[in-house]
């Protein structure tokens, strides 16, 4: 292929493979331009902080801003931290209610959006509503729901006479309370998935186990939950990372009691950090919460495998 | 196996009590939908509901008449409080995020797509690796550059961090990774600047993501609320999400509470009445999370 052809081919298709004319190797400033203003934004603000996490978690930065190099002391602190201790328990056993409680209502609401063919798009509708609003605006309206003088759920309760039960004030109850406010504003996101997900399975698999007698519950067991798998997974890590993140509902419904029942991980970064300005050591919480973000997802990838 | 081959002639037998369960599904699933639709959209009946109700019926059951419909709840929390300001607030914050982020996102996908510069696979998937990071990981030295900078409780420093937004750059150079290429060169070849051939052709053929995009950026800041209590300290530059959070905290009478929480999610109500097509089908397409 000559240079002349190259020219003359520039207009006439894919033939002509990478024009070094004018083709975009000519000028790689261009694209460097281009990134630029994002890639200021990055370094500064992504990645700087990345690094500067593990720095300062081997430090104890202080207020003033003076700091000594102190190693993993941060660590060992945490270690025997009994704070530390309950705040990685609350954030526990919280995933352990709220992960299932999400994935089944998301799960039960998808299914029924699939079967229900009236007025489906409505029902999505009132089913997504809650996640667009903000999980401030949920545990202010939930926090008044579980009112004990004249909450919503108590006031209900009183006609079967039941209760008052103060939910927000009982250690037994106050994360169950908490995990379904994040449950009723977030199940609309894993729902679409899911929904999209069921969507997916091929109606003949469904339409062969019918003709093998396989009834409702069978062909739900053995034939869409097995093609969901996938997609159910998806749903199960990311909410799972998304309640090792719990802070919210928690700030705004009990400040994190009673007595700390519902003090979770990143709660005690916050306090750490803002309360007594002890940066280092708040550091240190944030780097085990990325470890644990980080080992969620990657046995997602292990489990999952290359189906992804 | 041999039975499945018997079935054929018998079918209509067999397909009988299957179709009579099938029409009482018909009933139950209906109504079962309708009842969680029912539980799910109460907590925001009884919200507007309080906001309305007269003061002095105090709260659930007691006067929900709609006939003492009243506005003076809402008066009363807007003079006692920041809230006008805490809109404004929140309006910057979320809107000049989603015109910055949907600029500098699709300029860097674009450049991403369809640019070949140093370093560019190198760059992309450290972006990607961004994405493993949780914001809250990161918080506290994000705090401390924004001290050095100077621009605590400041917009500066409300808006300029959050702007790295990784999932919208990945996003837009996935969806430029599909045009065709002779677009480009094309218009090269015409010795079109590179800035016009962003202008004239890229940002209106990605016009869909730009869209979609705008609506989650938009909802992220509007409903962010660890990093504007982190950042805006005092009372004049929070946001309604920290805002609303305050006055909870305040023992503000429950009917005004009710109605400030009404006034922040109308933004997202018109957001969502709008667009929830667009909201719902590209969540399903891409899974992003608001």
């Amino acid at each position: 292929m000559t240079n002349t052809q190259d020219t003359v081919a520039g207009r006439a298709g894919p033939a002509a493979g990478r024009r070094p004319r004018f083709g975009p190797r000519r000028r790689p400033w261009v694209g460097l331009l281009f990134v630029a203003p994002m890639l200021v934004l990055f370094l500064l603000f992504r990645f700087l902080p990345a690094i500067g996490a593990f720095f300062l978690s081997l430090t104890d930065y202080r207020i003033s801003g003076k700091w000594d190099f102190i190693a993993l002391d941060n660590y060992t602190r945490l270690l025997s931290d009994n704070v530390f201790h309950e705040a990685l328990l609350v954030t526990i056993t919280y995933t352990v209610i709220f992960v299932p409680l999400t994935v089944l209502l998301s799960l039960g609401t998808a299914v029924l959006l699939h079967q229900v063919v009236w007025n489906r798009g409505f029902f999505r509708g009132v089913f997504f509503l809650p996640y667009v609003t903000s999980i401030v605006l949920a545990a202010v309206i939930w926090k008044w729901i579980y009112d004990a003088q004249d909450g919503l759920l108590n006031s209900v309760l009183g006609l079967v006479s039941i209760g008052p039960i103060d939910f927000l004030s009982q250690s037994s109850t106050v994360l169950p309370s908490i995990a379904v406010t994040s449950a009723w504003k977030g199940f609309g996101y894993s729902m679409l998935i899911l929904l999209a997900g069921l969507q997916a399975v091929p109606k003949s698999y469904l339409e062969a186990a019918m003709i093998d007698g396989a009834g409702t519950w069978q062909r739900f067991r053995y034939v869409t939950l097995p093609q969901l798998r996938p997609v159910l997974f998806f749903v199960l890590v990311i909410e799972t990372i998304g309640a090792f993140q719990v802070f919210d509902a928690m700030y705004v419904m009990t400040g994190g009691g009673p007595v700390r029942s519902s003090y979770s991980l990143v709660y005690f970064l916050y306090d750490s950090g803002f309360k007594y300005f002890d940066f280092g050591y708040a550091s240190a919480i944030g780097l085990v919460l990325f470890l644990i973000v980080l080992i969620v997802s990657l046995v997602q990838r292990r489990l999952v495998g290359r189906d992804d | 196996m041999a039975q499945v081959l018997d079935r054929p002639p018998v079918r209509p037998v067999v397909e009988a009590p299957a179709a009579g369960r099938r029409t009482a599904g018909r009933l139950t699933l209906p109504t079962l939908l309708t009842l969680t639709a029912i539980v799910t959209i109460v907590p925001f009946a009884a919200m507007v509901l309080v906001a309305f109700a007269p003061p002095s019926g105090q709260t659930f059951p007691g006067a929900l008449n709609p006939a003492n419909f009243t506005l003076e709840n809402f008066s009363k929390v807007l003079s006692s409080s920041d809230i006008p300001r805490w809109t404004v607030n929140s309006l910057l914050y979320s809107l000049v995020s989603v015109a910055l982020v949907l600029l500098f996102a699709s300029m860097a996908g674009y450049a991403f797509a369809k640019k070949k510069f140093p370093g560019r696979e190198i760059m992309f998937w450290a972006f990607l690796a961004t994405l493993m990071v949780p914001f809250q990981a990161t918080l506290i030295p994000s705090y401390i550059l924004v001290a050095k900078l100077d621009w605590v409780d400041s917009y500066w420093g409300l808006i300029v961090p959050t702007l790295a937004n990784s999932q919208a750059v990945f996003l837009m150079r996935q969806f430029i990774l599909q045009l065709p290429d002779e677009l480009f060169e094309a218009a090269e070849i015409d010795g079109a600047p590179e800035w016009r051939i962003f202008t004239m052709i890229v940002l209106p053929l990605v016009r869909p993501v730009l869209a979609t995009l705008g609506i989650f950026v938009f909802l992220w800041h509007w409903n962010d609320f660890l990093w504007p209590l982190v950042i805006g300290q005092s009372g004049k530059m929070q946001t309604l999400t920290v805002g609303l959070a305050t006055l909870q905290g305040q023992a503000v009478p429950i009917n005004q509470l009710m109605a400030g929480a009404t006034i922040t999610v109308v933004p997202s109500l018109l957001v969502f009445g709008l667009l929830q097509r667009y909201l719902t089908d590209s969540i399903a397409m891409s899974g992003l999370k608001a």
